[in-house]
């Protein structure tokens, strides 16, 4: 069941309403009949529990925080089974292996397993020993416009390769693992072997053509992460945790940009980990002009000024502007803030200053 | 084809107090070029992503040709898009990258060939189909991404910033190689530049927007010599618009304007306006364009009595013609822009006439233009 319509159905019983897993076991143990079915309810004396779907011994629920009449109850078992029905019968044997797949990668990241093999049981296991791309994607659409799962794999199949797979995870968010052979043929020069940096730059586009691809097909905002290569029989839990950081981070720190680079986040993932106090005191300690970054023109320069290495003439470019308008900029920010950004030194103070700024604005 | 209707539409992003785009109203004509152009910030490419689908529209209705299109999805709106980032797609050589739009939406074979190799044609590319992005130098990446669009055949074309990765002589050759195929394609075309002259070269008409407002729709040549308000007269020109702020007098049966360095007539056509809306007296903004300063003796004979004084700061010659940055008239430096030939030189002193036919008023509270208002 989606947020949007948990959310309805919480204002219309006026209580909280979440969703939860269970096993079939904990399920009977609740006092739940054996070989439950979606639609099925368990009422207790203060909450109630409602199976939405039945994934072999695992239950997906619905926890209601009250009870429910009979009627009410009744009609609620009506609904969920009625809703049960239709994307099961619709979905592909791949869908729902895929589903169960990601159900097993999002449980692990939950439970901190991050070097967690994918189990045998899982059907898609035996496509899952070569060397693979992934893409974490976080596609928030309007309801009404979000692509179904099988229009979403065969996009993302033409664009990529035949063989790639698509793991939905959470709502909105999926796993995309495509063969890294994509990357050999990428490479214009055709060579077996790609160095380090030249693989990371095919796969930040590789991400903007997938990020644009999706963009111009359903719209909305795509957040889309990219790692190396990995073998995903072994790595799976441990890339899904990293591109969720990544986008984390890039969101948090960078707002506006929409793909995200794990090599690009480091400074941001050193930031997030150091404690309010301690980052508050550090922007108290440096900030000459605490309402130096309330200018939306300083802002935008300095985050020029930085993305393009900080050069004078590159950073002009990228603004529209003339490179004596920029020169004066930087003035006034070394006249207003005391730190001059031509200077490494200050360029990293002012660097981390800047970031942190985002998050305490944020905040 | 089709064309675009805007009916009062609004953006706003969540958190924000103010709308980034706000009453918008624009009915654009199939087959147009239209131009939406003006500082950063200033919701031209917001306009653009919204007539895209790539960003809500919070209020108002969005139609292409007779369809409301507010809740369609952007692959279903019939339009086609090119970025300044675009987004060659690295693993798919130039025909493929071409060829992927029509793929995806199950064209024939022989089809997507055919819109392919002519799309090709057009654009002078077809020697480089086989070819990766990586081993295509910015113009050819550039007319791929063209080509991309082309080949949907689309209702719209939507372009934000398509030249501004490329260099200044190649942006001159490509902004008159899409001019032309505009033209030839006949199709509705929507282009997003800061740049001015973009702007003045390319469309047929031309929205300046300033913080998510429409200041004037016009062709090029109405937006040049009948600019609305003060913002619209600064930005469309190179050099700007000077302006000079001083005050209209009654002397002698004439309309004069005073400032520090100038005393001169006002045409009396404009000066019947300037009395019946009650500016005489009043301090008002004059607007003169470089090109209406002259320094030809025949010019300075002729119009005796609107003659100025002046010292050249700066002269910098472009060959062609000269700019001269001049002190002693009103507070900033004016410019004005000469023949090439001329000769004059930084520190002399000199005499220019002012073409007060072509000059513009602007009252000092609203900004707007006296004269077309």
């Amino acid at each position: 069941m989606n947020k949007t319509r948990l959310q309805q159905l919480g204002q219309l019983l006026n209580t909280s309403v979440v969703t939860k897993v269970l096993t079939e076991a904990e399920w009977v143990r609740q006092g739940g009949k054996k070989h439950p079915e979606a639609g099925q309810i368990l009422q207790t004396p203060d909450k109630c529990v409602v199976v939405t779907r039945v994934q072999g011994s695992e239950l997906e629920c619905i926890d209601i925080d009250g009870t429910l009449s009979p009627l009410e109850a009744e009609l609620l078992g009506w609904a969920v089974k009625q809703n049960s029905v239709r994307p099961s019968s619709g979905a592909s044997d791949l869908e729902r292996q895929a589903r169960r797949l990601g159900e097993w990668i999002q449980q692990s990241v939950t439970a901190g397993e991050w070097r967690a093999e994918v189990p045998d049981r899982m059907e898609l296991r035996n496509r899952l020993f070569d060397g693979m791309v992934p893409f974490l994607l976080l596609c928030e659409q309007l309801e009404d416009k979000e692509p179904s799962y099988g229009e979403l794999e065969k996009t993302i199949r033409t664009f990529l390769a035949d063989d790639t797979l698509l793991i939905p995870l959470r709502e909105h968010e999926w796993l995309v693992l495509s063969s890294d052979g994509i990357l050999t043929e990428a490479d214009s020069d055709g060579d077996e072997m790609l160095g380090h940096e030249e693989t990371k730059e095919l796969l930040a586009s590789l991400t903007e053509g997938l990020h644009e691809l999706i963009t111009s097909e359903w719209g909305g905002e795509c957040h889309i992460a990219v790692g190396e290569p990995i073998v995903p029989s072994e790595n799976a839990v441990r890339i899904v945790a990293t591109l969720r950081e990544t986008i984390f981070l890039g969101r948090k720190f960078h707002v506006g940009m929409q793909i995200h680079l794990p090599w690009l986040v480091h400074l941001e993932r050193l930031l997030s980990g150091i404690p309010e106090t301690v980052r508050s005191r550090f922007v108290e300690e440096m900030m000459g002009r605490p309402d130096l970054f309330t200018d939306s023109e300083t802002v935008a320069t300095l985050d020029a000024f930085f993305s393009m290495d900080c050069n004078v003439s590159e950073t002009a470019k990228k603004l529209f502007i003339h490179r004596n308008t920029l020169l004066y900029r930087l003035d006034k920010i070394k006249h207003e803030a005391g730190l001059d950004v031509r200077s490494f030194n200050d360029a990293v103070l002012v660097r981390i200053l800047l970031l942190l700024y985002k998050v305490t604005k944020r905040k | 084809m089709a064309g675009v209707r805007l009916e009062s539409v609004y953006k706003k992003y969540p958190g924000s107090d103010k709308a980034s785009v706000t009453d918008f109203n624009l009915d654009i004509q199939d087959k147009e070029f239209l131009v939406l152009v003006g500082p950063s910030g200033c919701g031209k490419s917001t306009t653009l992503r919204m007539i895209a689908g790539l960003e809500e529209i919070s209020e108002g209705k969005l139609y292409i040709g007779d369809r409301v299109v507010n809740d369609v999805a952007p692959k279903d709106r019939d339009i086609a898009m090119v970025f300044q980032s675009y987004a060659l797609y690295p693993h798919m050589n130039v025909y493929q990258n071409m060829a992927f739009g029509l793929k995806l939406r199950k064209f024939r074979k022989d089809e997507i060939d055919r819109r392919v190799r002519e799309a090709a044609r057009t654009l002078e590319i077809e020697h480089l189909l086989d070819r990766k992005p990586k081993a295509l130098s910015g113009g050819q990446r550039q007319r791929v991404a063209l080509g991309r669009a082309i080949v949907r055949e689309p209702q719209v074309f939507l372009m934000d910033e398509p030249l501004s990765n490329l260099d200044a002589k190649l942006r001159t050759q490509m902004r008159a190689n899409i001019s032309k195929l505009m033209k030839r394609l006949e199709t509705t075309c929507i282009y997003v530049t800061h740049d001015q002259t973009e702007a003045m070269t390319m469309g047929d008409r031309i929205v300046v927007m300033k913080d998510g407002f429409i200041q004037q729709a016009a062709t090029p040549d109405v937006l040049y010599n009948h600019p609305i308000n003060l913002f619209v007269a600064g930005f469309i020109g190179a050099p700007a618009m000077n302006f000079i702020t001083g005050q209209l007098v009654e002397e002698g049966g004439a309309v004069r304007f005073r400032a520090t360095g100038f005393n001169v007539e006002v045409t009396e056509g404009k000066a019947k306006v300037l009395r019946a809306k009650g500016y005489i007296g009043r301090e008002i903004i004059l607007g003169i364009r470089p090109e209406d300063l002259h320094e030809e003796p025949v010019f300075i004979e002729a119009s005796p009595n609107t003659v100025v004084n002046a010292t050249i700061e700066v002269a910098e010659n472009l060959g062609h013609e000269q700019y001269l940055y001049l002190n002693g008239l009103g507070k900033d430096n004016v410019i004005a822009r000469v023949d090439g030939r001329s000769g004059l030189r930084e520190n002399q002193n000199i005499k220019l006439a002012i073409d007060m036919n072509k000059v513009h008023i602007f009252d000092k509270d609203t900004e707007l233009n006296v004269f077309e208002n």
